[in-house]
């Protein structure tokens, strides 16, 4: 048994050597045959044959030397290594003997490789890559459903049940963002930073070990406020406090108050969030610190709702059995606390599917790319396959040659799918570049922010192996088929025919079918183009509803440096009201929100007189708080009504202003202002209506019109406002003016957001929209391109193959203009075809688009005609041309000649 | 191709019983070439058994690779230049294994036909 197994290892050895190339060679190999042939001729002689005779009998009786060395080379190394090398060598030999069918296939499939390469960069940015944890697809997310935002949410009280009551998970977290002023020390100026406060279990939850110094300890997790710790980032540990070790022990300073540094979070991971880079953790009960006047509400009230629940499934339990585990919980606590959880129902999601849940237009665009890359790709795919059927019956012969000489179906087919993935993989590498190119046009989007929030576009490993997984996809799609019915070939069918008169009818309907596929795909994919492009610029046109020119802003929040809330509001009375003394500075405001920047908070309201269906007792609408100069600096008109004044203060009535879409919402058809409604619930304080302001966009440019609704900061205070300053010059001169301003008041006070409403706005909306309009428009030249070179391929071959058809035509007397309009017609029936596919199937592109973007992407029947018909003139006009080409160089045969020619 | 199959199929079954009769060719009559292992394999079979160069020189190199034969470039009586195989050492101990194998094999089948029958 051992003997065997070493004499098959030998033989393996052996041959691994031989192609390693310690082998007998070729010639060696021939020699021996040839003396075993030799020795079989004298044999014969010497029995009395003729010598002519006697070594024919003996090949015969031995069989050719041609077949034994095949099986001799089989068997001296690893046959499917030599033929690959052998493959790979006759492929490139082939490919480079056809440099025309070679670039336009490379470049095909290099545009479509690399659509894909960058519309899958696109989505793992924005939507797939997964988080910096081991395991990261098994983590999970669970909470309540927060019905506005989709996002699964949970209170201190819920999360303590339902990490003690359930036995699916093992280990359950809990964690909240906060941003907070840092500063490495006590007189050192304090800057802004974001990080988590997290339960005590949080890293060994999500799987993650301090790299440096120790995880919290179960006794931080306890009393609230007592355990001033913290784990630093690994970024931030570099960057901020120059990866010094010795910092373990001491104390940095967040928010005014002295942290003891006890760890330092491992290089890599940077938080449970896909953009954020978290600086620091800190334990949760911390969290009086960071919001120093909602005392401990958070850890009693089962209705502050602002704790994202983490963890993964113990062993051995699915998805299916924690949900009904979570249901059960639900309930009870429904039924324990009805006041607090009603209608909360708990759920569990992976952090994948728990991301797409709360961006489902991120989703959908990203859906939407990835179905435009493939219909690229599939127009590409198509263009290959169809300049492979055309070379097939030449292709036929040789490959009827070469099964004829004794070649194996099977190396007929590998050799085949080796040329395929020989033009995909050059396809690829091109690809990459088209990829990159891609890559560099979306970095163009980032966040303007000054916490580490980035969307990191990069052309990294997953994005590499996407797309060789698609360039080999897109070999055995275009090779496989070929070369299985090349390798089928009927030999003396194949050898006695000549190239023009080939078996063609089935195939050429496959590629005509291809072509028409392909113009139809180009057609969707440039009404799309049209669309996109249409829709957005007449949005920007329009602009956003307010000024963007000659306006500054900054953003502080005084509490980072634990201002009480009547030394908060003062400072921002303050800070107004020098900025509005400073020179260059024609107007200042205060807002809780600024326009584009992120999400507005969001108040629950409950208009008078109002029926919510049943279940819903209030409505969440996006709101601010703003100061009397907001309207007249931010330039947004009050339609009806008054805007606020200094006189609304906090011991004044309650007042509000709302936009439009709000009063058409609720009181549509009649005045809004003097309208009455509750904030915070249906036993909330009431406030009345004394203004409606113009709606205007306040996330995108491309929202739908969004209900807004303003109160006077007086009366509904903040923690963090920006200071809006409307310049009498260039608005960026004067950002150290502002940041003097500040610091006059509090030196260690941390400025944020120092950025022009031109900037803010280019970034936020006219840069994604502009990269949105060149990615979708590209892909449309590029599809509609693509098809273009197809059809003209196929009529070329066409009219290559029926030279002589046409010659005959010419030499019975058929015009040289009919010859063109046949081989005219037959080329644009199929684009007509295509054509009328791609137009009926662009029906759905408006309704799509509106669906992603904005109700009002969809124009009206008559813009949607007039883009159908220019991308249906264009499409003409294009194949016309291609198609014309070949028409006329057929109606250019010489008949003499073309009957010649055979 | 139903003549390749049915040569393939041939070949197939030869591989395990063609090892065995190569190395006791070799082991009862000393180094020997291709040619002569063929003729002598033709003649103990009384011509039922013509093997064909592309079954037998692949399974000479398959036993030298295993290093069950070592083959040289040697000169025959008749001075003609051919490559000669010897059996070597762990050819021999593979040729006694095997042989016990065989005639195991066989006395169970010939029990087995006879009791059939």
């Amino acid at each position: 048994m051992i003997a065997r197994l070493i004499a098959a290892l030998r033989e393996w050895t052996g041959r691994a050597a031989a192609t390693a190339g310690r082998r007998r060679d070729d010639a060696d190999l021939e020699r021996e045959l040839r003396a075993h042939l030799e020795l079989a001729a004298e044999e014969a002689e010497r029995r009395g044959q003729p010598p002519a005779r006697a070594l024919r009998t003996a090949a015969l009786d031995a069989g050719g030397v041609a077949q034994a060395m095949e099986a001799l080379r089989d068997q001296r190394g690893f046959p499917w290594v030599d033929d690959l090398a052998r493959d790979l060598r006759y492929g490139c030999r082939m490919l480079a003997r056809n440099p025309g069918f070679t670039a336009i296939s490379v470049i095909s499939l290099a545009i479509g490789i690399g659509a894909n390469c960058a519309a899958f960069s696109f989505a793992d940015t924005l939507l797939l890559r997964p988080l910096p944890v081991p395991r990261p697809s098994e983590l999970l997310v669970a909470g309540q459903v927060n019905p506005f935002e989709d996002s699964l949410e949970s209170s201190y009280r819920d999360y303590l049940d339902i990490r003690d009551r359930s036995r699916s998970f093992e280990a359950l977290a809990a964690y909240t963002k906060s941003t907070a002023g840092f500063a490495a020390s006590v007189d050192a100026p304090a800057k802004l930073t974001i990080g988590l406060l997290v339960t005590g279990n949080f890293f060994h939850a999500v799987g993650v070990q301090p790299q440096l110094g120790r995880d919290f300890r179960p006794d931080e997790d306890h009393v609230p406020g007592r355990d001033a710790v913290v784990i630093l980032g690994h970024e931030f540990w570099t960057q901020q406090l120059g990866a010094d070790p010795a910092i373990l022990g001491r104390a940095i300073r967040l928010n005014g108050a002295a942290f003891t540094v006890v760890g330092v979070a491992p290089a890599g991971f940077t938080g449970v969030d896909q953009f954020t880079r978290f600086q620091f953790y800190a334990p949760l009960m911390m969290w009086p610190r960071f919001a120093p006047d909602a005392g401990t509400r958070l850890f009693e009230a089962r209705d502050d709702r602002r704790l994202t629940i983490t963890g993964r499934l113990a062993a051995a339990v699915t998805m299916a059995q924690a949900q009904s585990e979570l249901t059960t919980i639900g309930a009870d606590l429904e039924r324990a606390h009805p006041e607090t959880n009603r209608n909360g129902r708990l759920l569990v999601r992976t952090e994948l599917q728990n991301r797409i849940a709360q961006a489902p237009p991120v989703a959908t665009l990203v859906a939407m790319l990835a179905a435009l890359a493939l219909g690229v790709l599939f127009v590409a795919c198509a263009n290959v396959a169809g300049l492979i059927a055309s070379r097939a019956p030449m292709r036929a012969r040789e490959m009827a040659m070469r099964l004829a000489i004794g070649a194996g179906r099977g190396r007929l087919v590998r050799q085949l799918v080796t040329e395929s993935l020989l033009v995909a993989m050059a396809g690829c590498a091109l690809g990459l570049a088209v990829g990159a190119a891609a890559i560099a046009l979306f970095s163009q989007i980032q966040i303007p922010v000054d916490l580490p929030i980035t969307t990191v576009f990069a052309l990294d490993r997953r994005a590499l192996v996407f797309s060789i997984v698609v360039a080999i996809a897109s070999a055995v799609l275009v090779g496989l088929a070929p070369a299985v019915r090349a390798a089928r070939t009927d030999l003396t069918a194949a050898m006695k025919a000549t190239d023009a008169a080939g078996h063609g009818g089935r195939r050429q309907w496959g590629r005509r079918v291809l072509v028409g596929g392909q113009v139809a795909v180009a057609v969707v994919l440039l009404v799309m183009a049209t669309f996109v492009y249409r829709g957005f610029a007449r949005e920007l046109r329009s602009g956003p509803g307010f000024a963007t020119d000659h306006l500054l802003m900054l953003s502080v929040a005084p509490k980072q440096l634990r201002y009480s809330e009547a030394q908060t509001q003062q400072f921002f009375e303050r800070l107004a009201v020098s900025a509005r003394q400073t020179p260059g500075i024609v107007s200042a405001a205060l807002t809780r929100y600024m326009p584009m920047d992120g999400v507005p908070p969001s108040t629950a309201i409950v208009p008078e007189g109002f029926e919510f269906p049943p279940g819903q007792d209030s409505a969440l609408h996006a709101s601010s708080s703003v100061d009397e100069d907001y309207f007249a600096t931010l330039g947004v008109p009050i339609l009806q009504g008054r805007a606020f004044r200094a006189a609304d203060a906090a011991a004044a009535p309650p007042v509000a202003i709302v936009n439009e879409a709000l009063a058409n919402r609720y009181w549509s058809g009649r005045t809004a202002v003097g309208q009455r409604f509750r904030i915070d619930g249906p036993r909330g304080p009431w406030v009345e209506i004394v203004g409606v302001a113009r709606t205007t966009k306040y996330t995108f440019a491309l929202e739908n019109p969004k209900p807004f609704v303003y109160f006077p900061f007086r009366q509904r205070p903040a923690d963090s406002m920006f200071l809006l300053a409307r310049t009498s010059g260039d608005p960026a001169s004067l950002a150290a003016t502002c940041r003097e301003l500040v610091r006059a008041l509090d030196v260690n006070l941390p400025i944020a957001n120092v950025r022009t409403m031109d900037e803010l706005y280019r970034m936020r909306s006219v840069v994604v929209l502009d990269v949105i309009t060149a990615t979708i428009g590209s892909m449309g030249v590029m599809g509609l391109t693509l098809a273009i070179v197809g059809l003209y391929g196929l009529v070329a071959y066409a009219v290559s193959r029926r030279t002589k058809e046409i010659g005959i035509r010419l030499a019975i007397g058929a015009g040289r203009w009919r010859v063109l309009r046949m081989v005219l017609g037959q080329g644009l029936l199929m684009v007509a075809a295509g054509l009328a596919a791609g137009l009926l199937a662009s029906l759905g592109v408006g309704p799509l688009l509106s669906s992603i973007f904005s109700s009002r992407m969809k124009g009206d029947a008559r813009a949607d005609a007039s883009a159908f018909a220019l991308v249906a003139a264009a499409v003409l006009a294009a194949a016309a041309i291609a198609a014309y080409i070949p028409a006329r160089r057929a109606a250019r045969v010489n008949p003499t000649e073309a009957l010649r020619a055979e | 191709m139903p003549n390749r199959d049915k040569a393939r199929a041939k070949a197939d079954v030869l591989q395990g019983t063609l090892d065995l009769m190569v190395l006791q060719t070799l082991a009862a009559l000393g180094s020997q070439h291709g040619y002569a292992i063929a003729a002598r394999l033709e003649q103990v079979s009384s011509g039922a058994l013509r093997l064909n160069m592309g079954t037998l020189y692949p399974a000479l190199m398959r036993l030298e690779q295993r290093g069950l034969i070592r083959g040289d470039w040697g000169v025959t009586d008749t001075s003609r230049k051919a490559r000669f195989y010897a059996i070597t050492a762990a050819g021999r101990r593979e040729l006694r294994s095997e042989k016990a194998e065989w005639q195991r094999m066989t006395a169970i089948m010939q029990a087995l036909l006879q009791d059939e029958a």
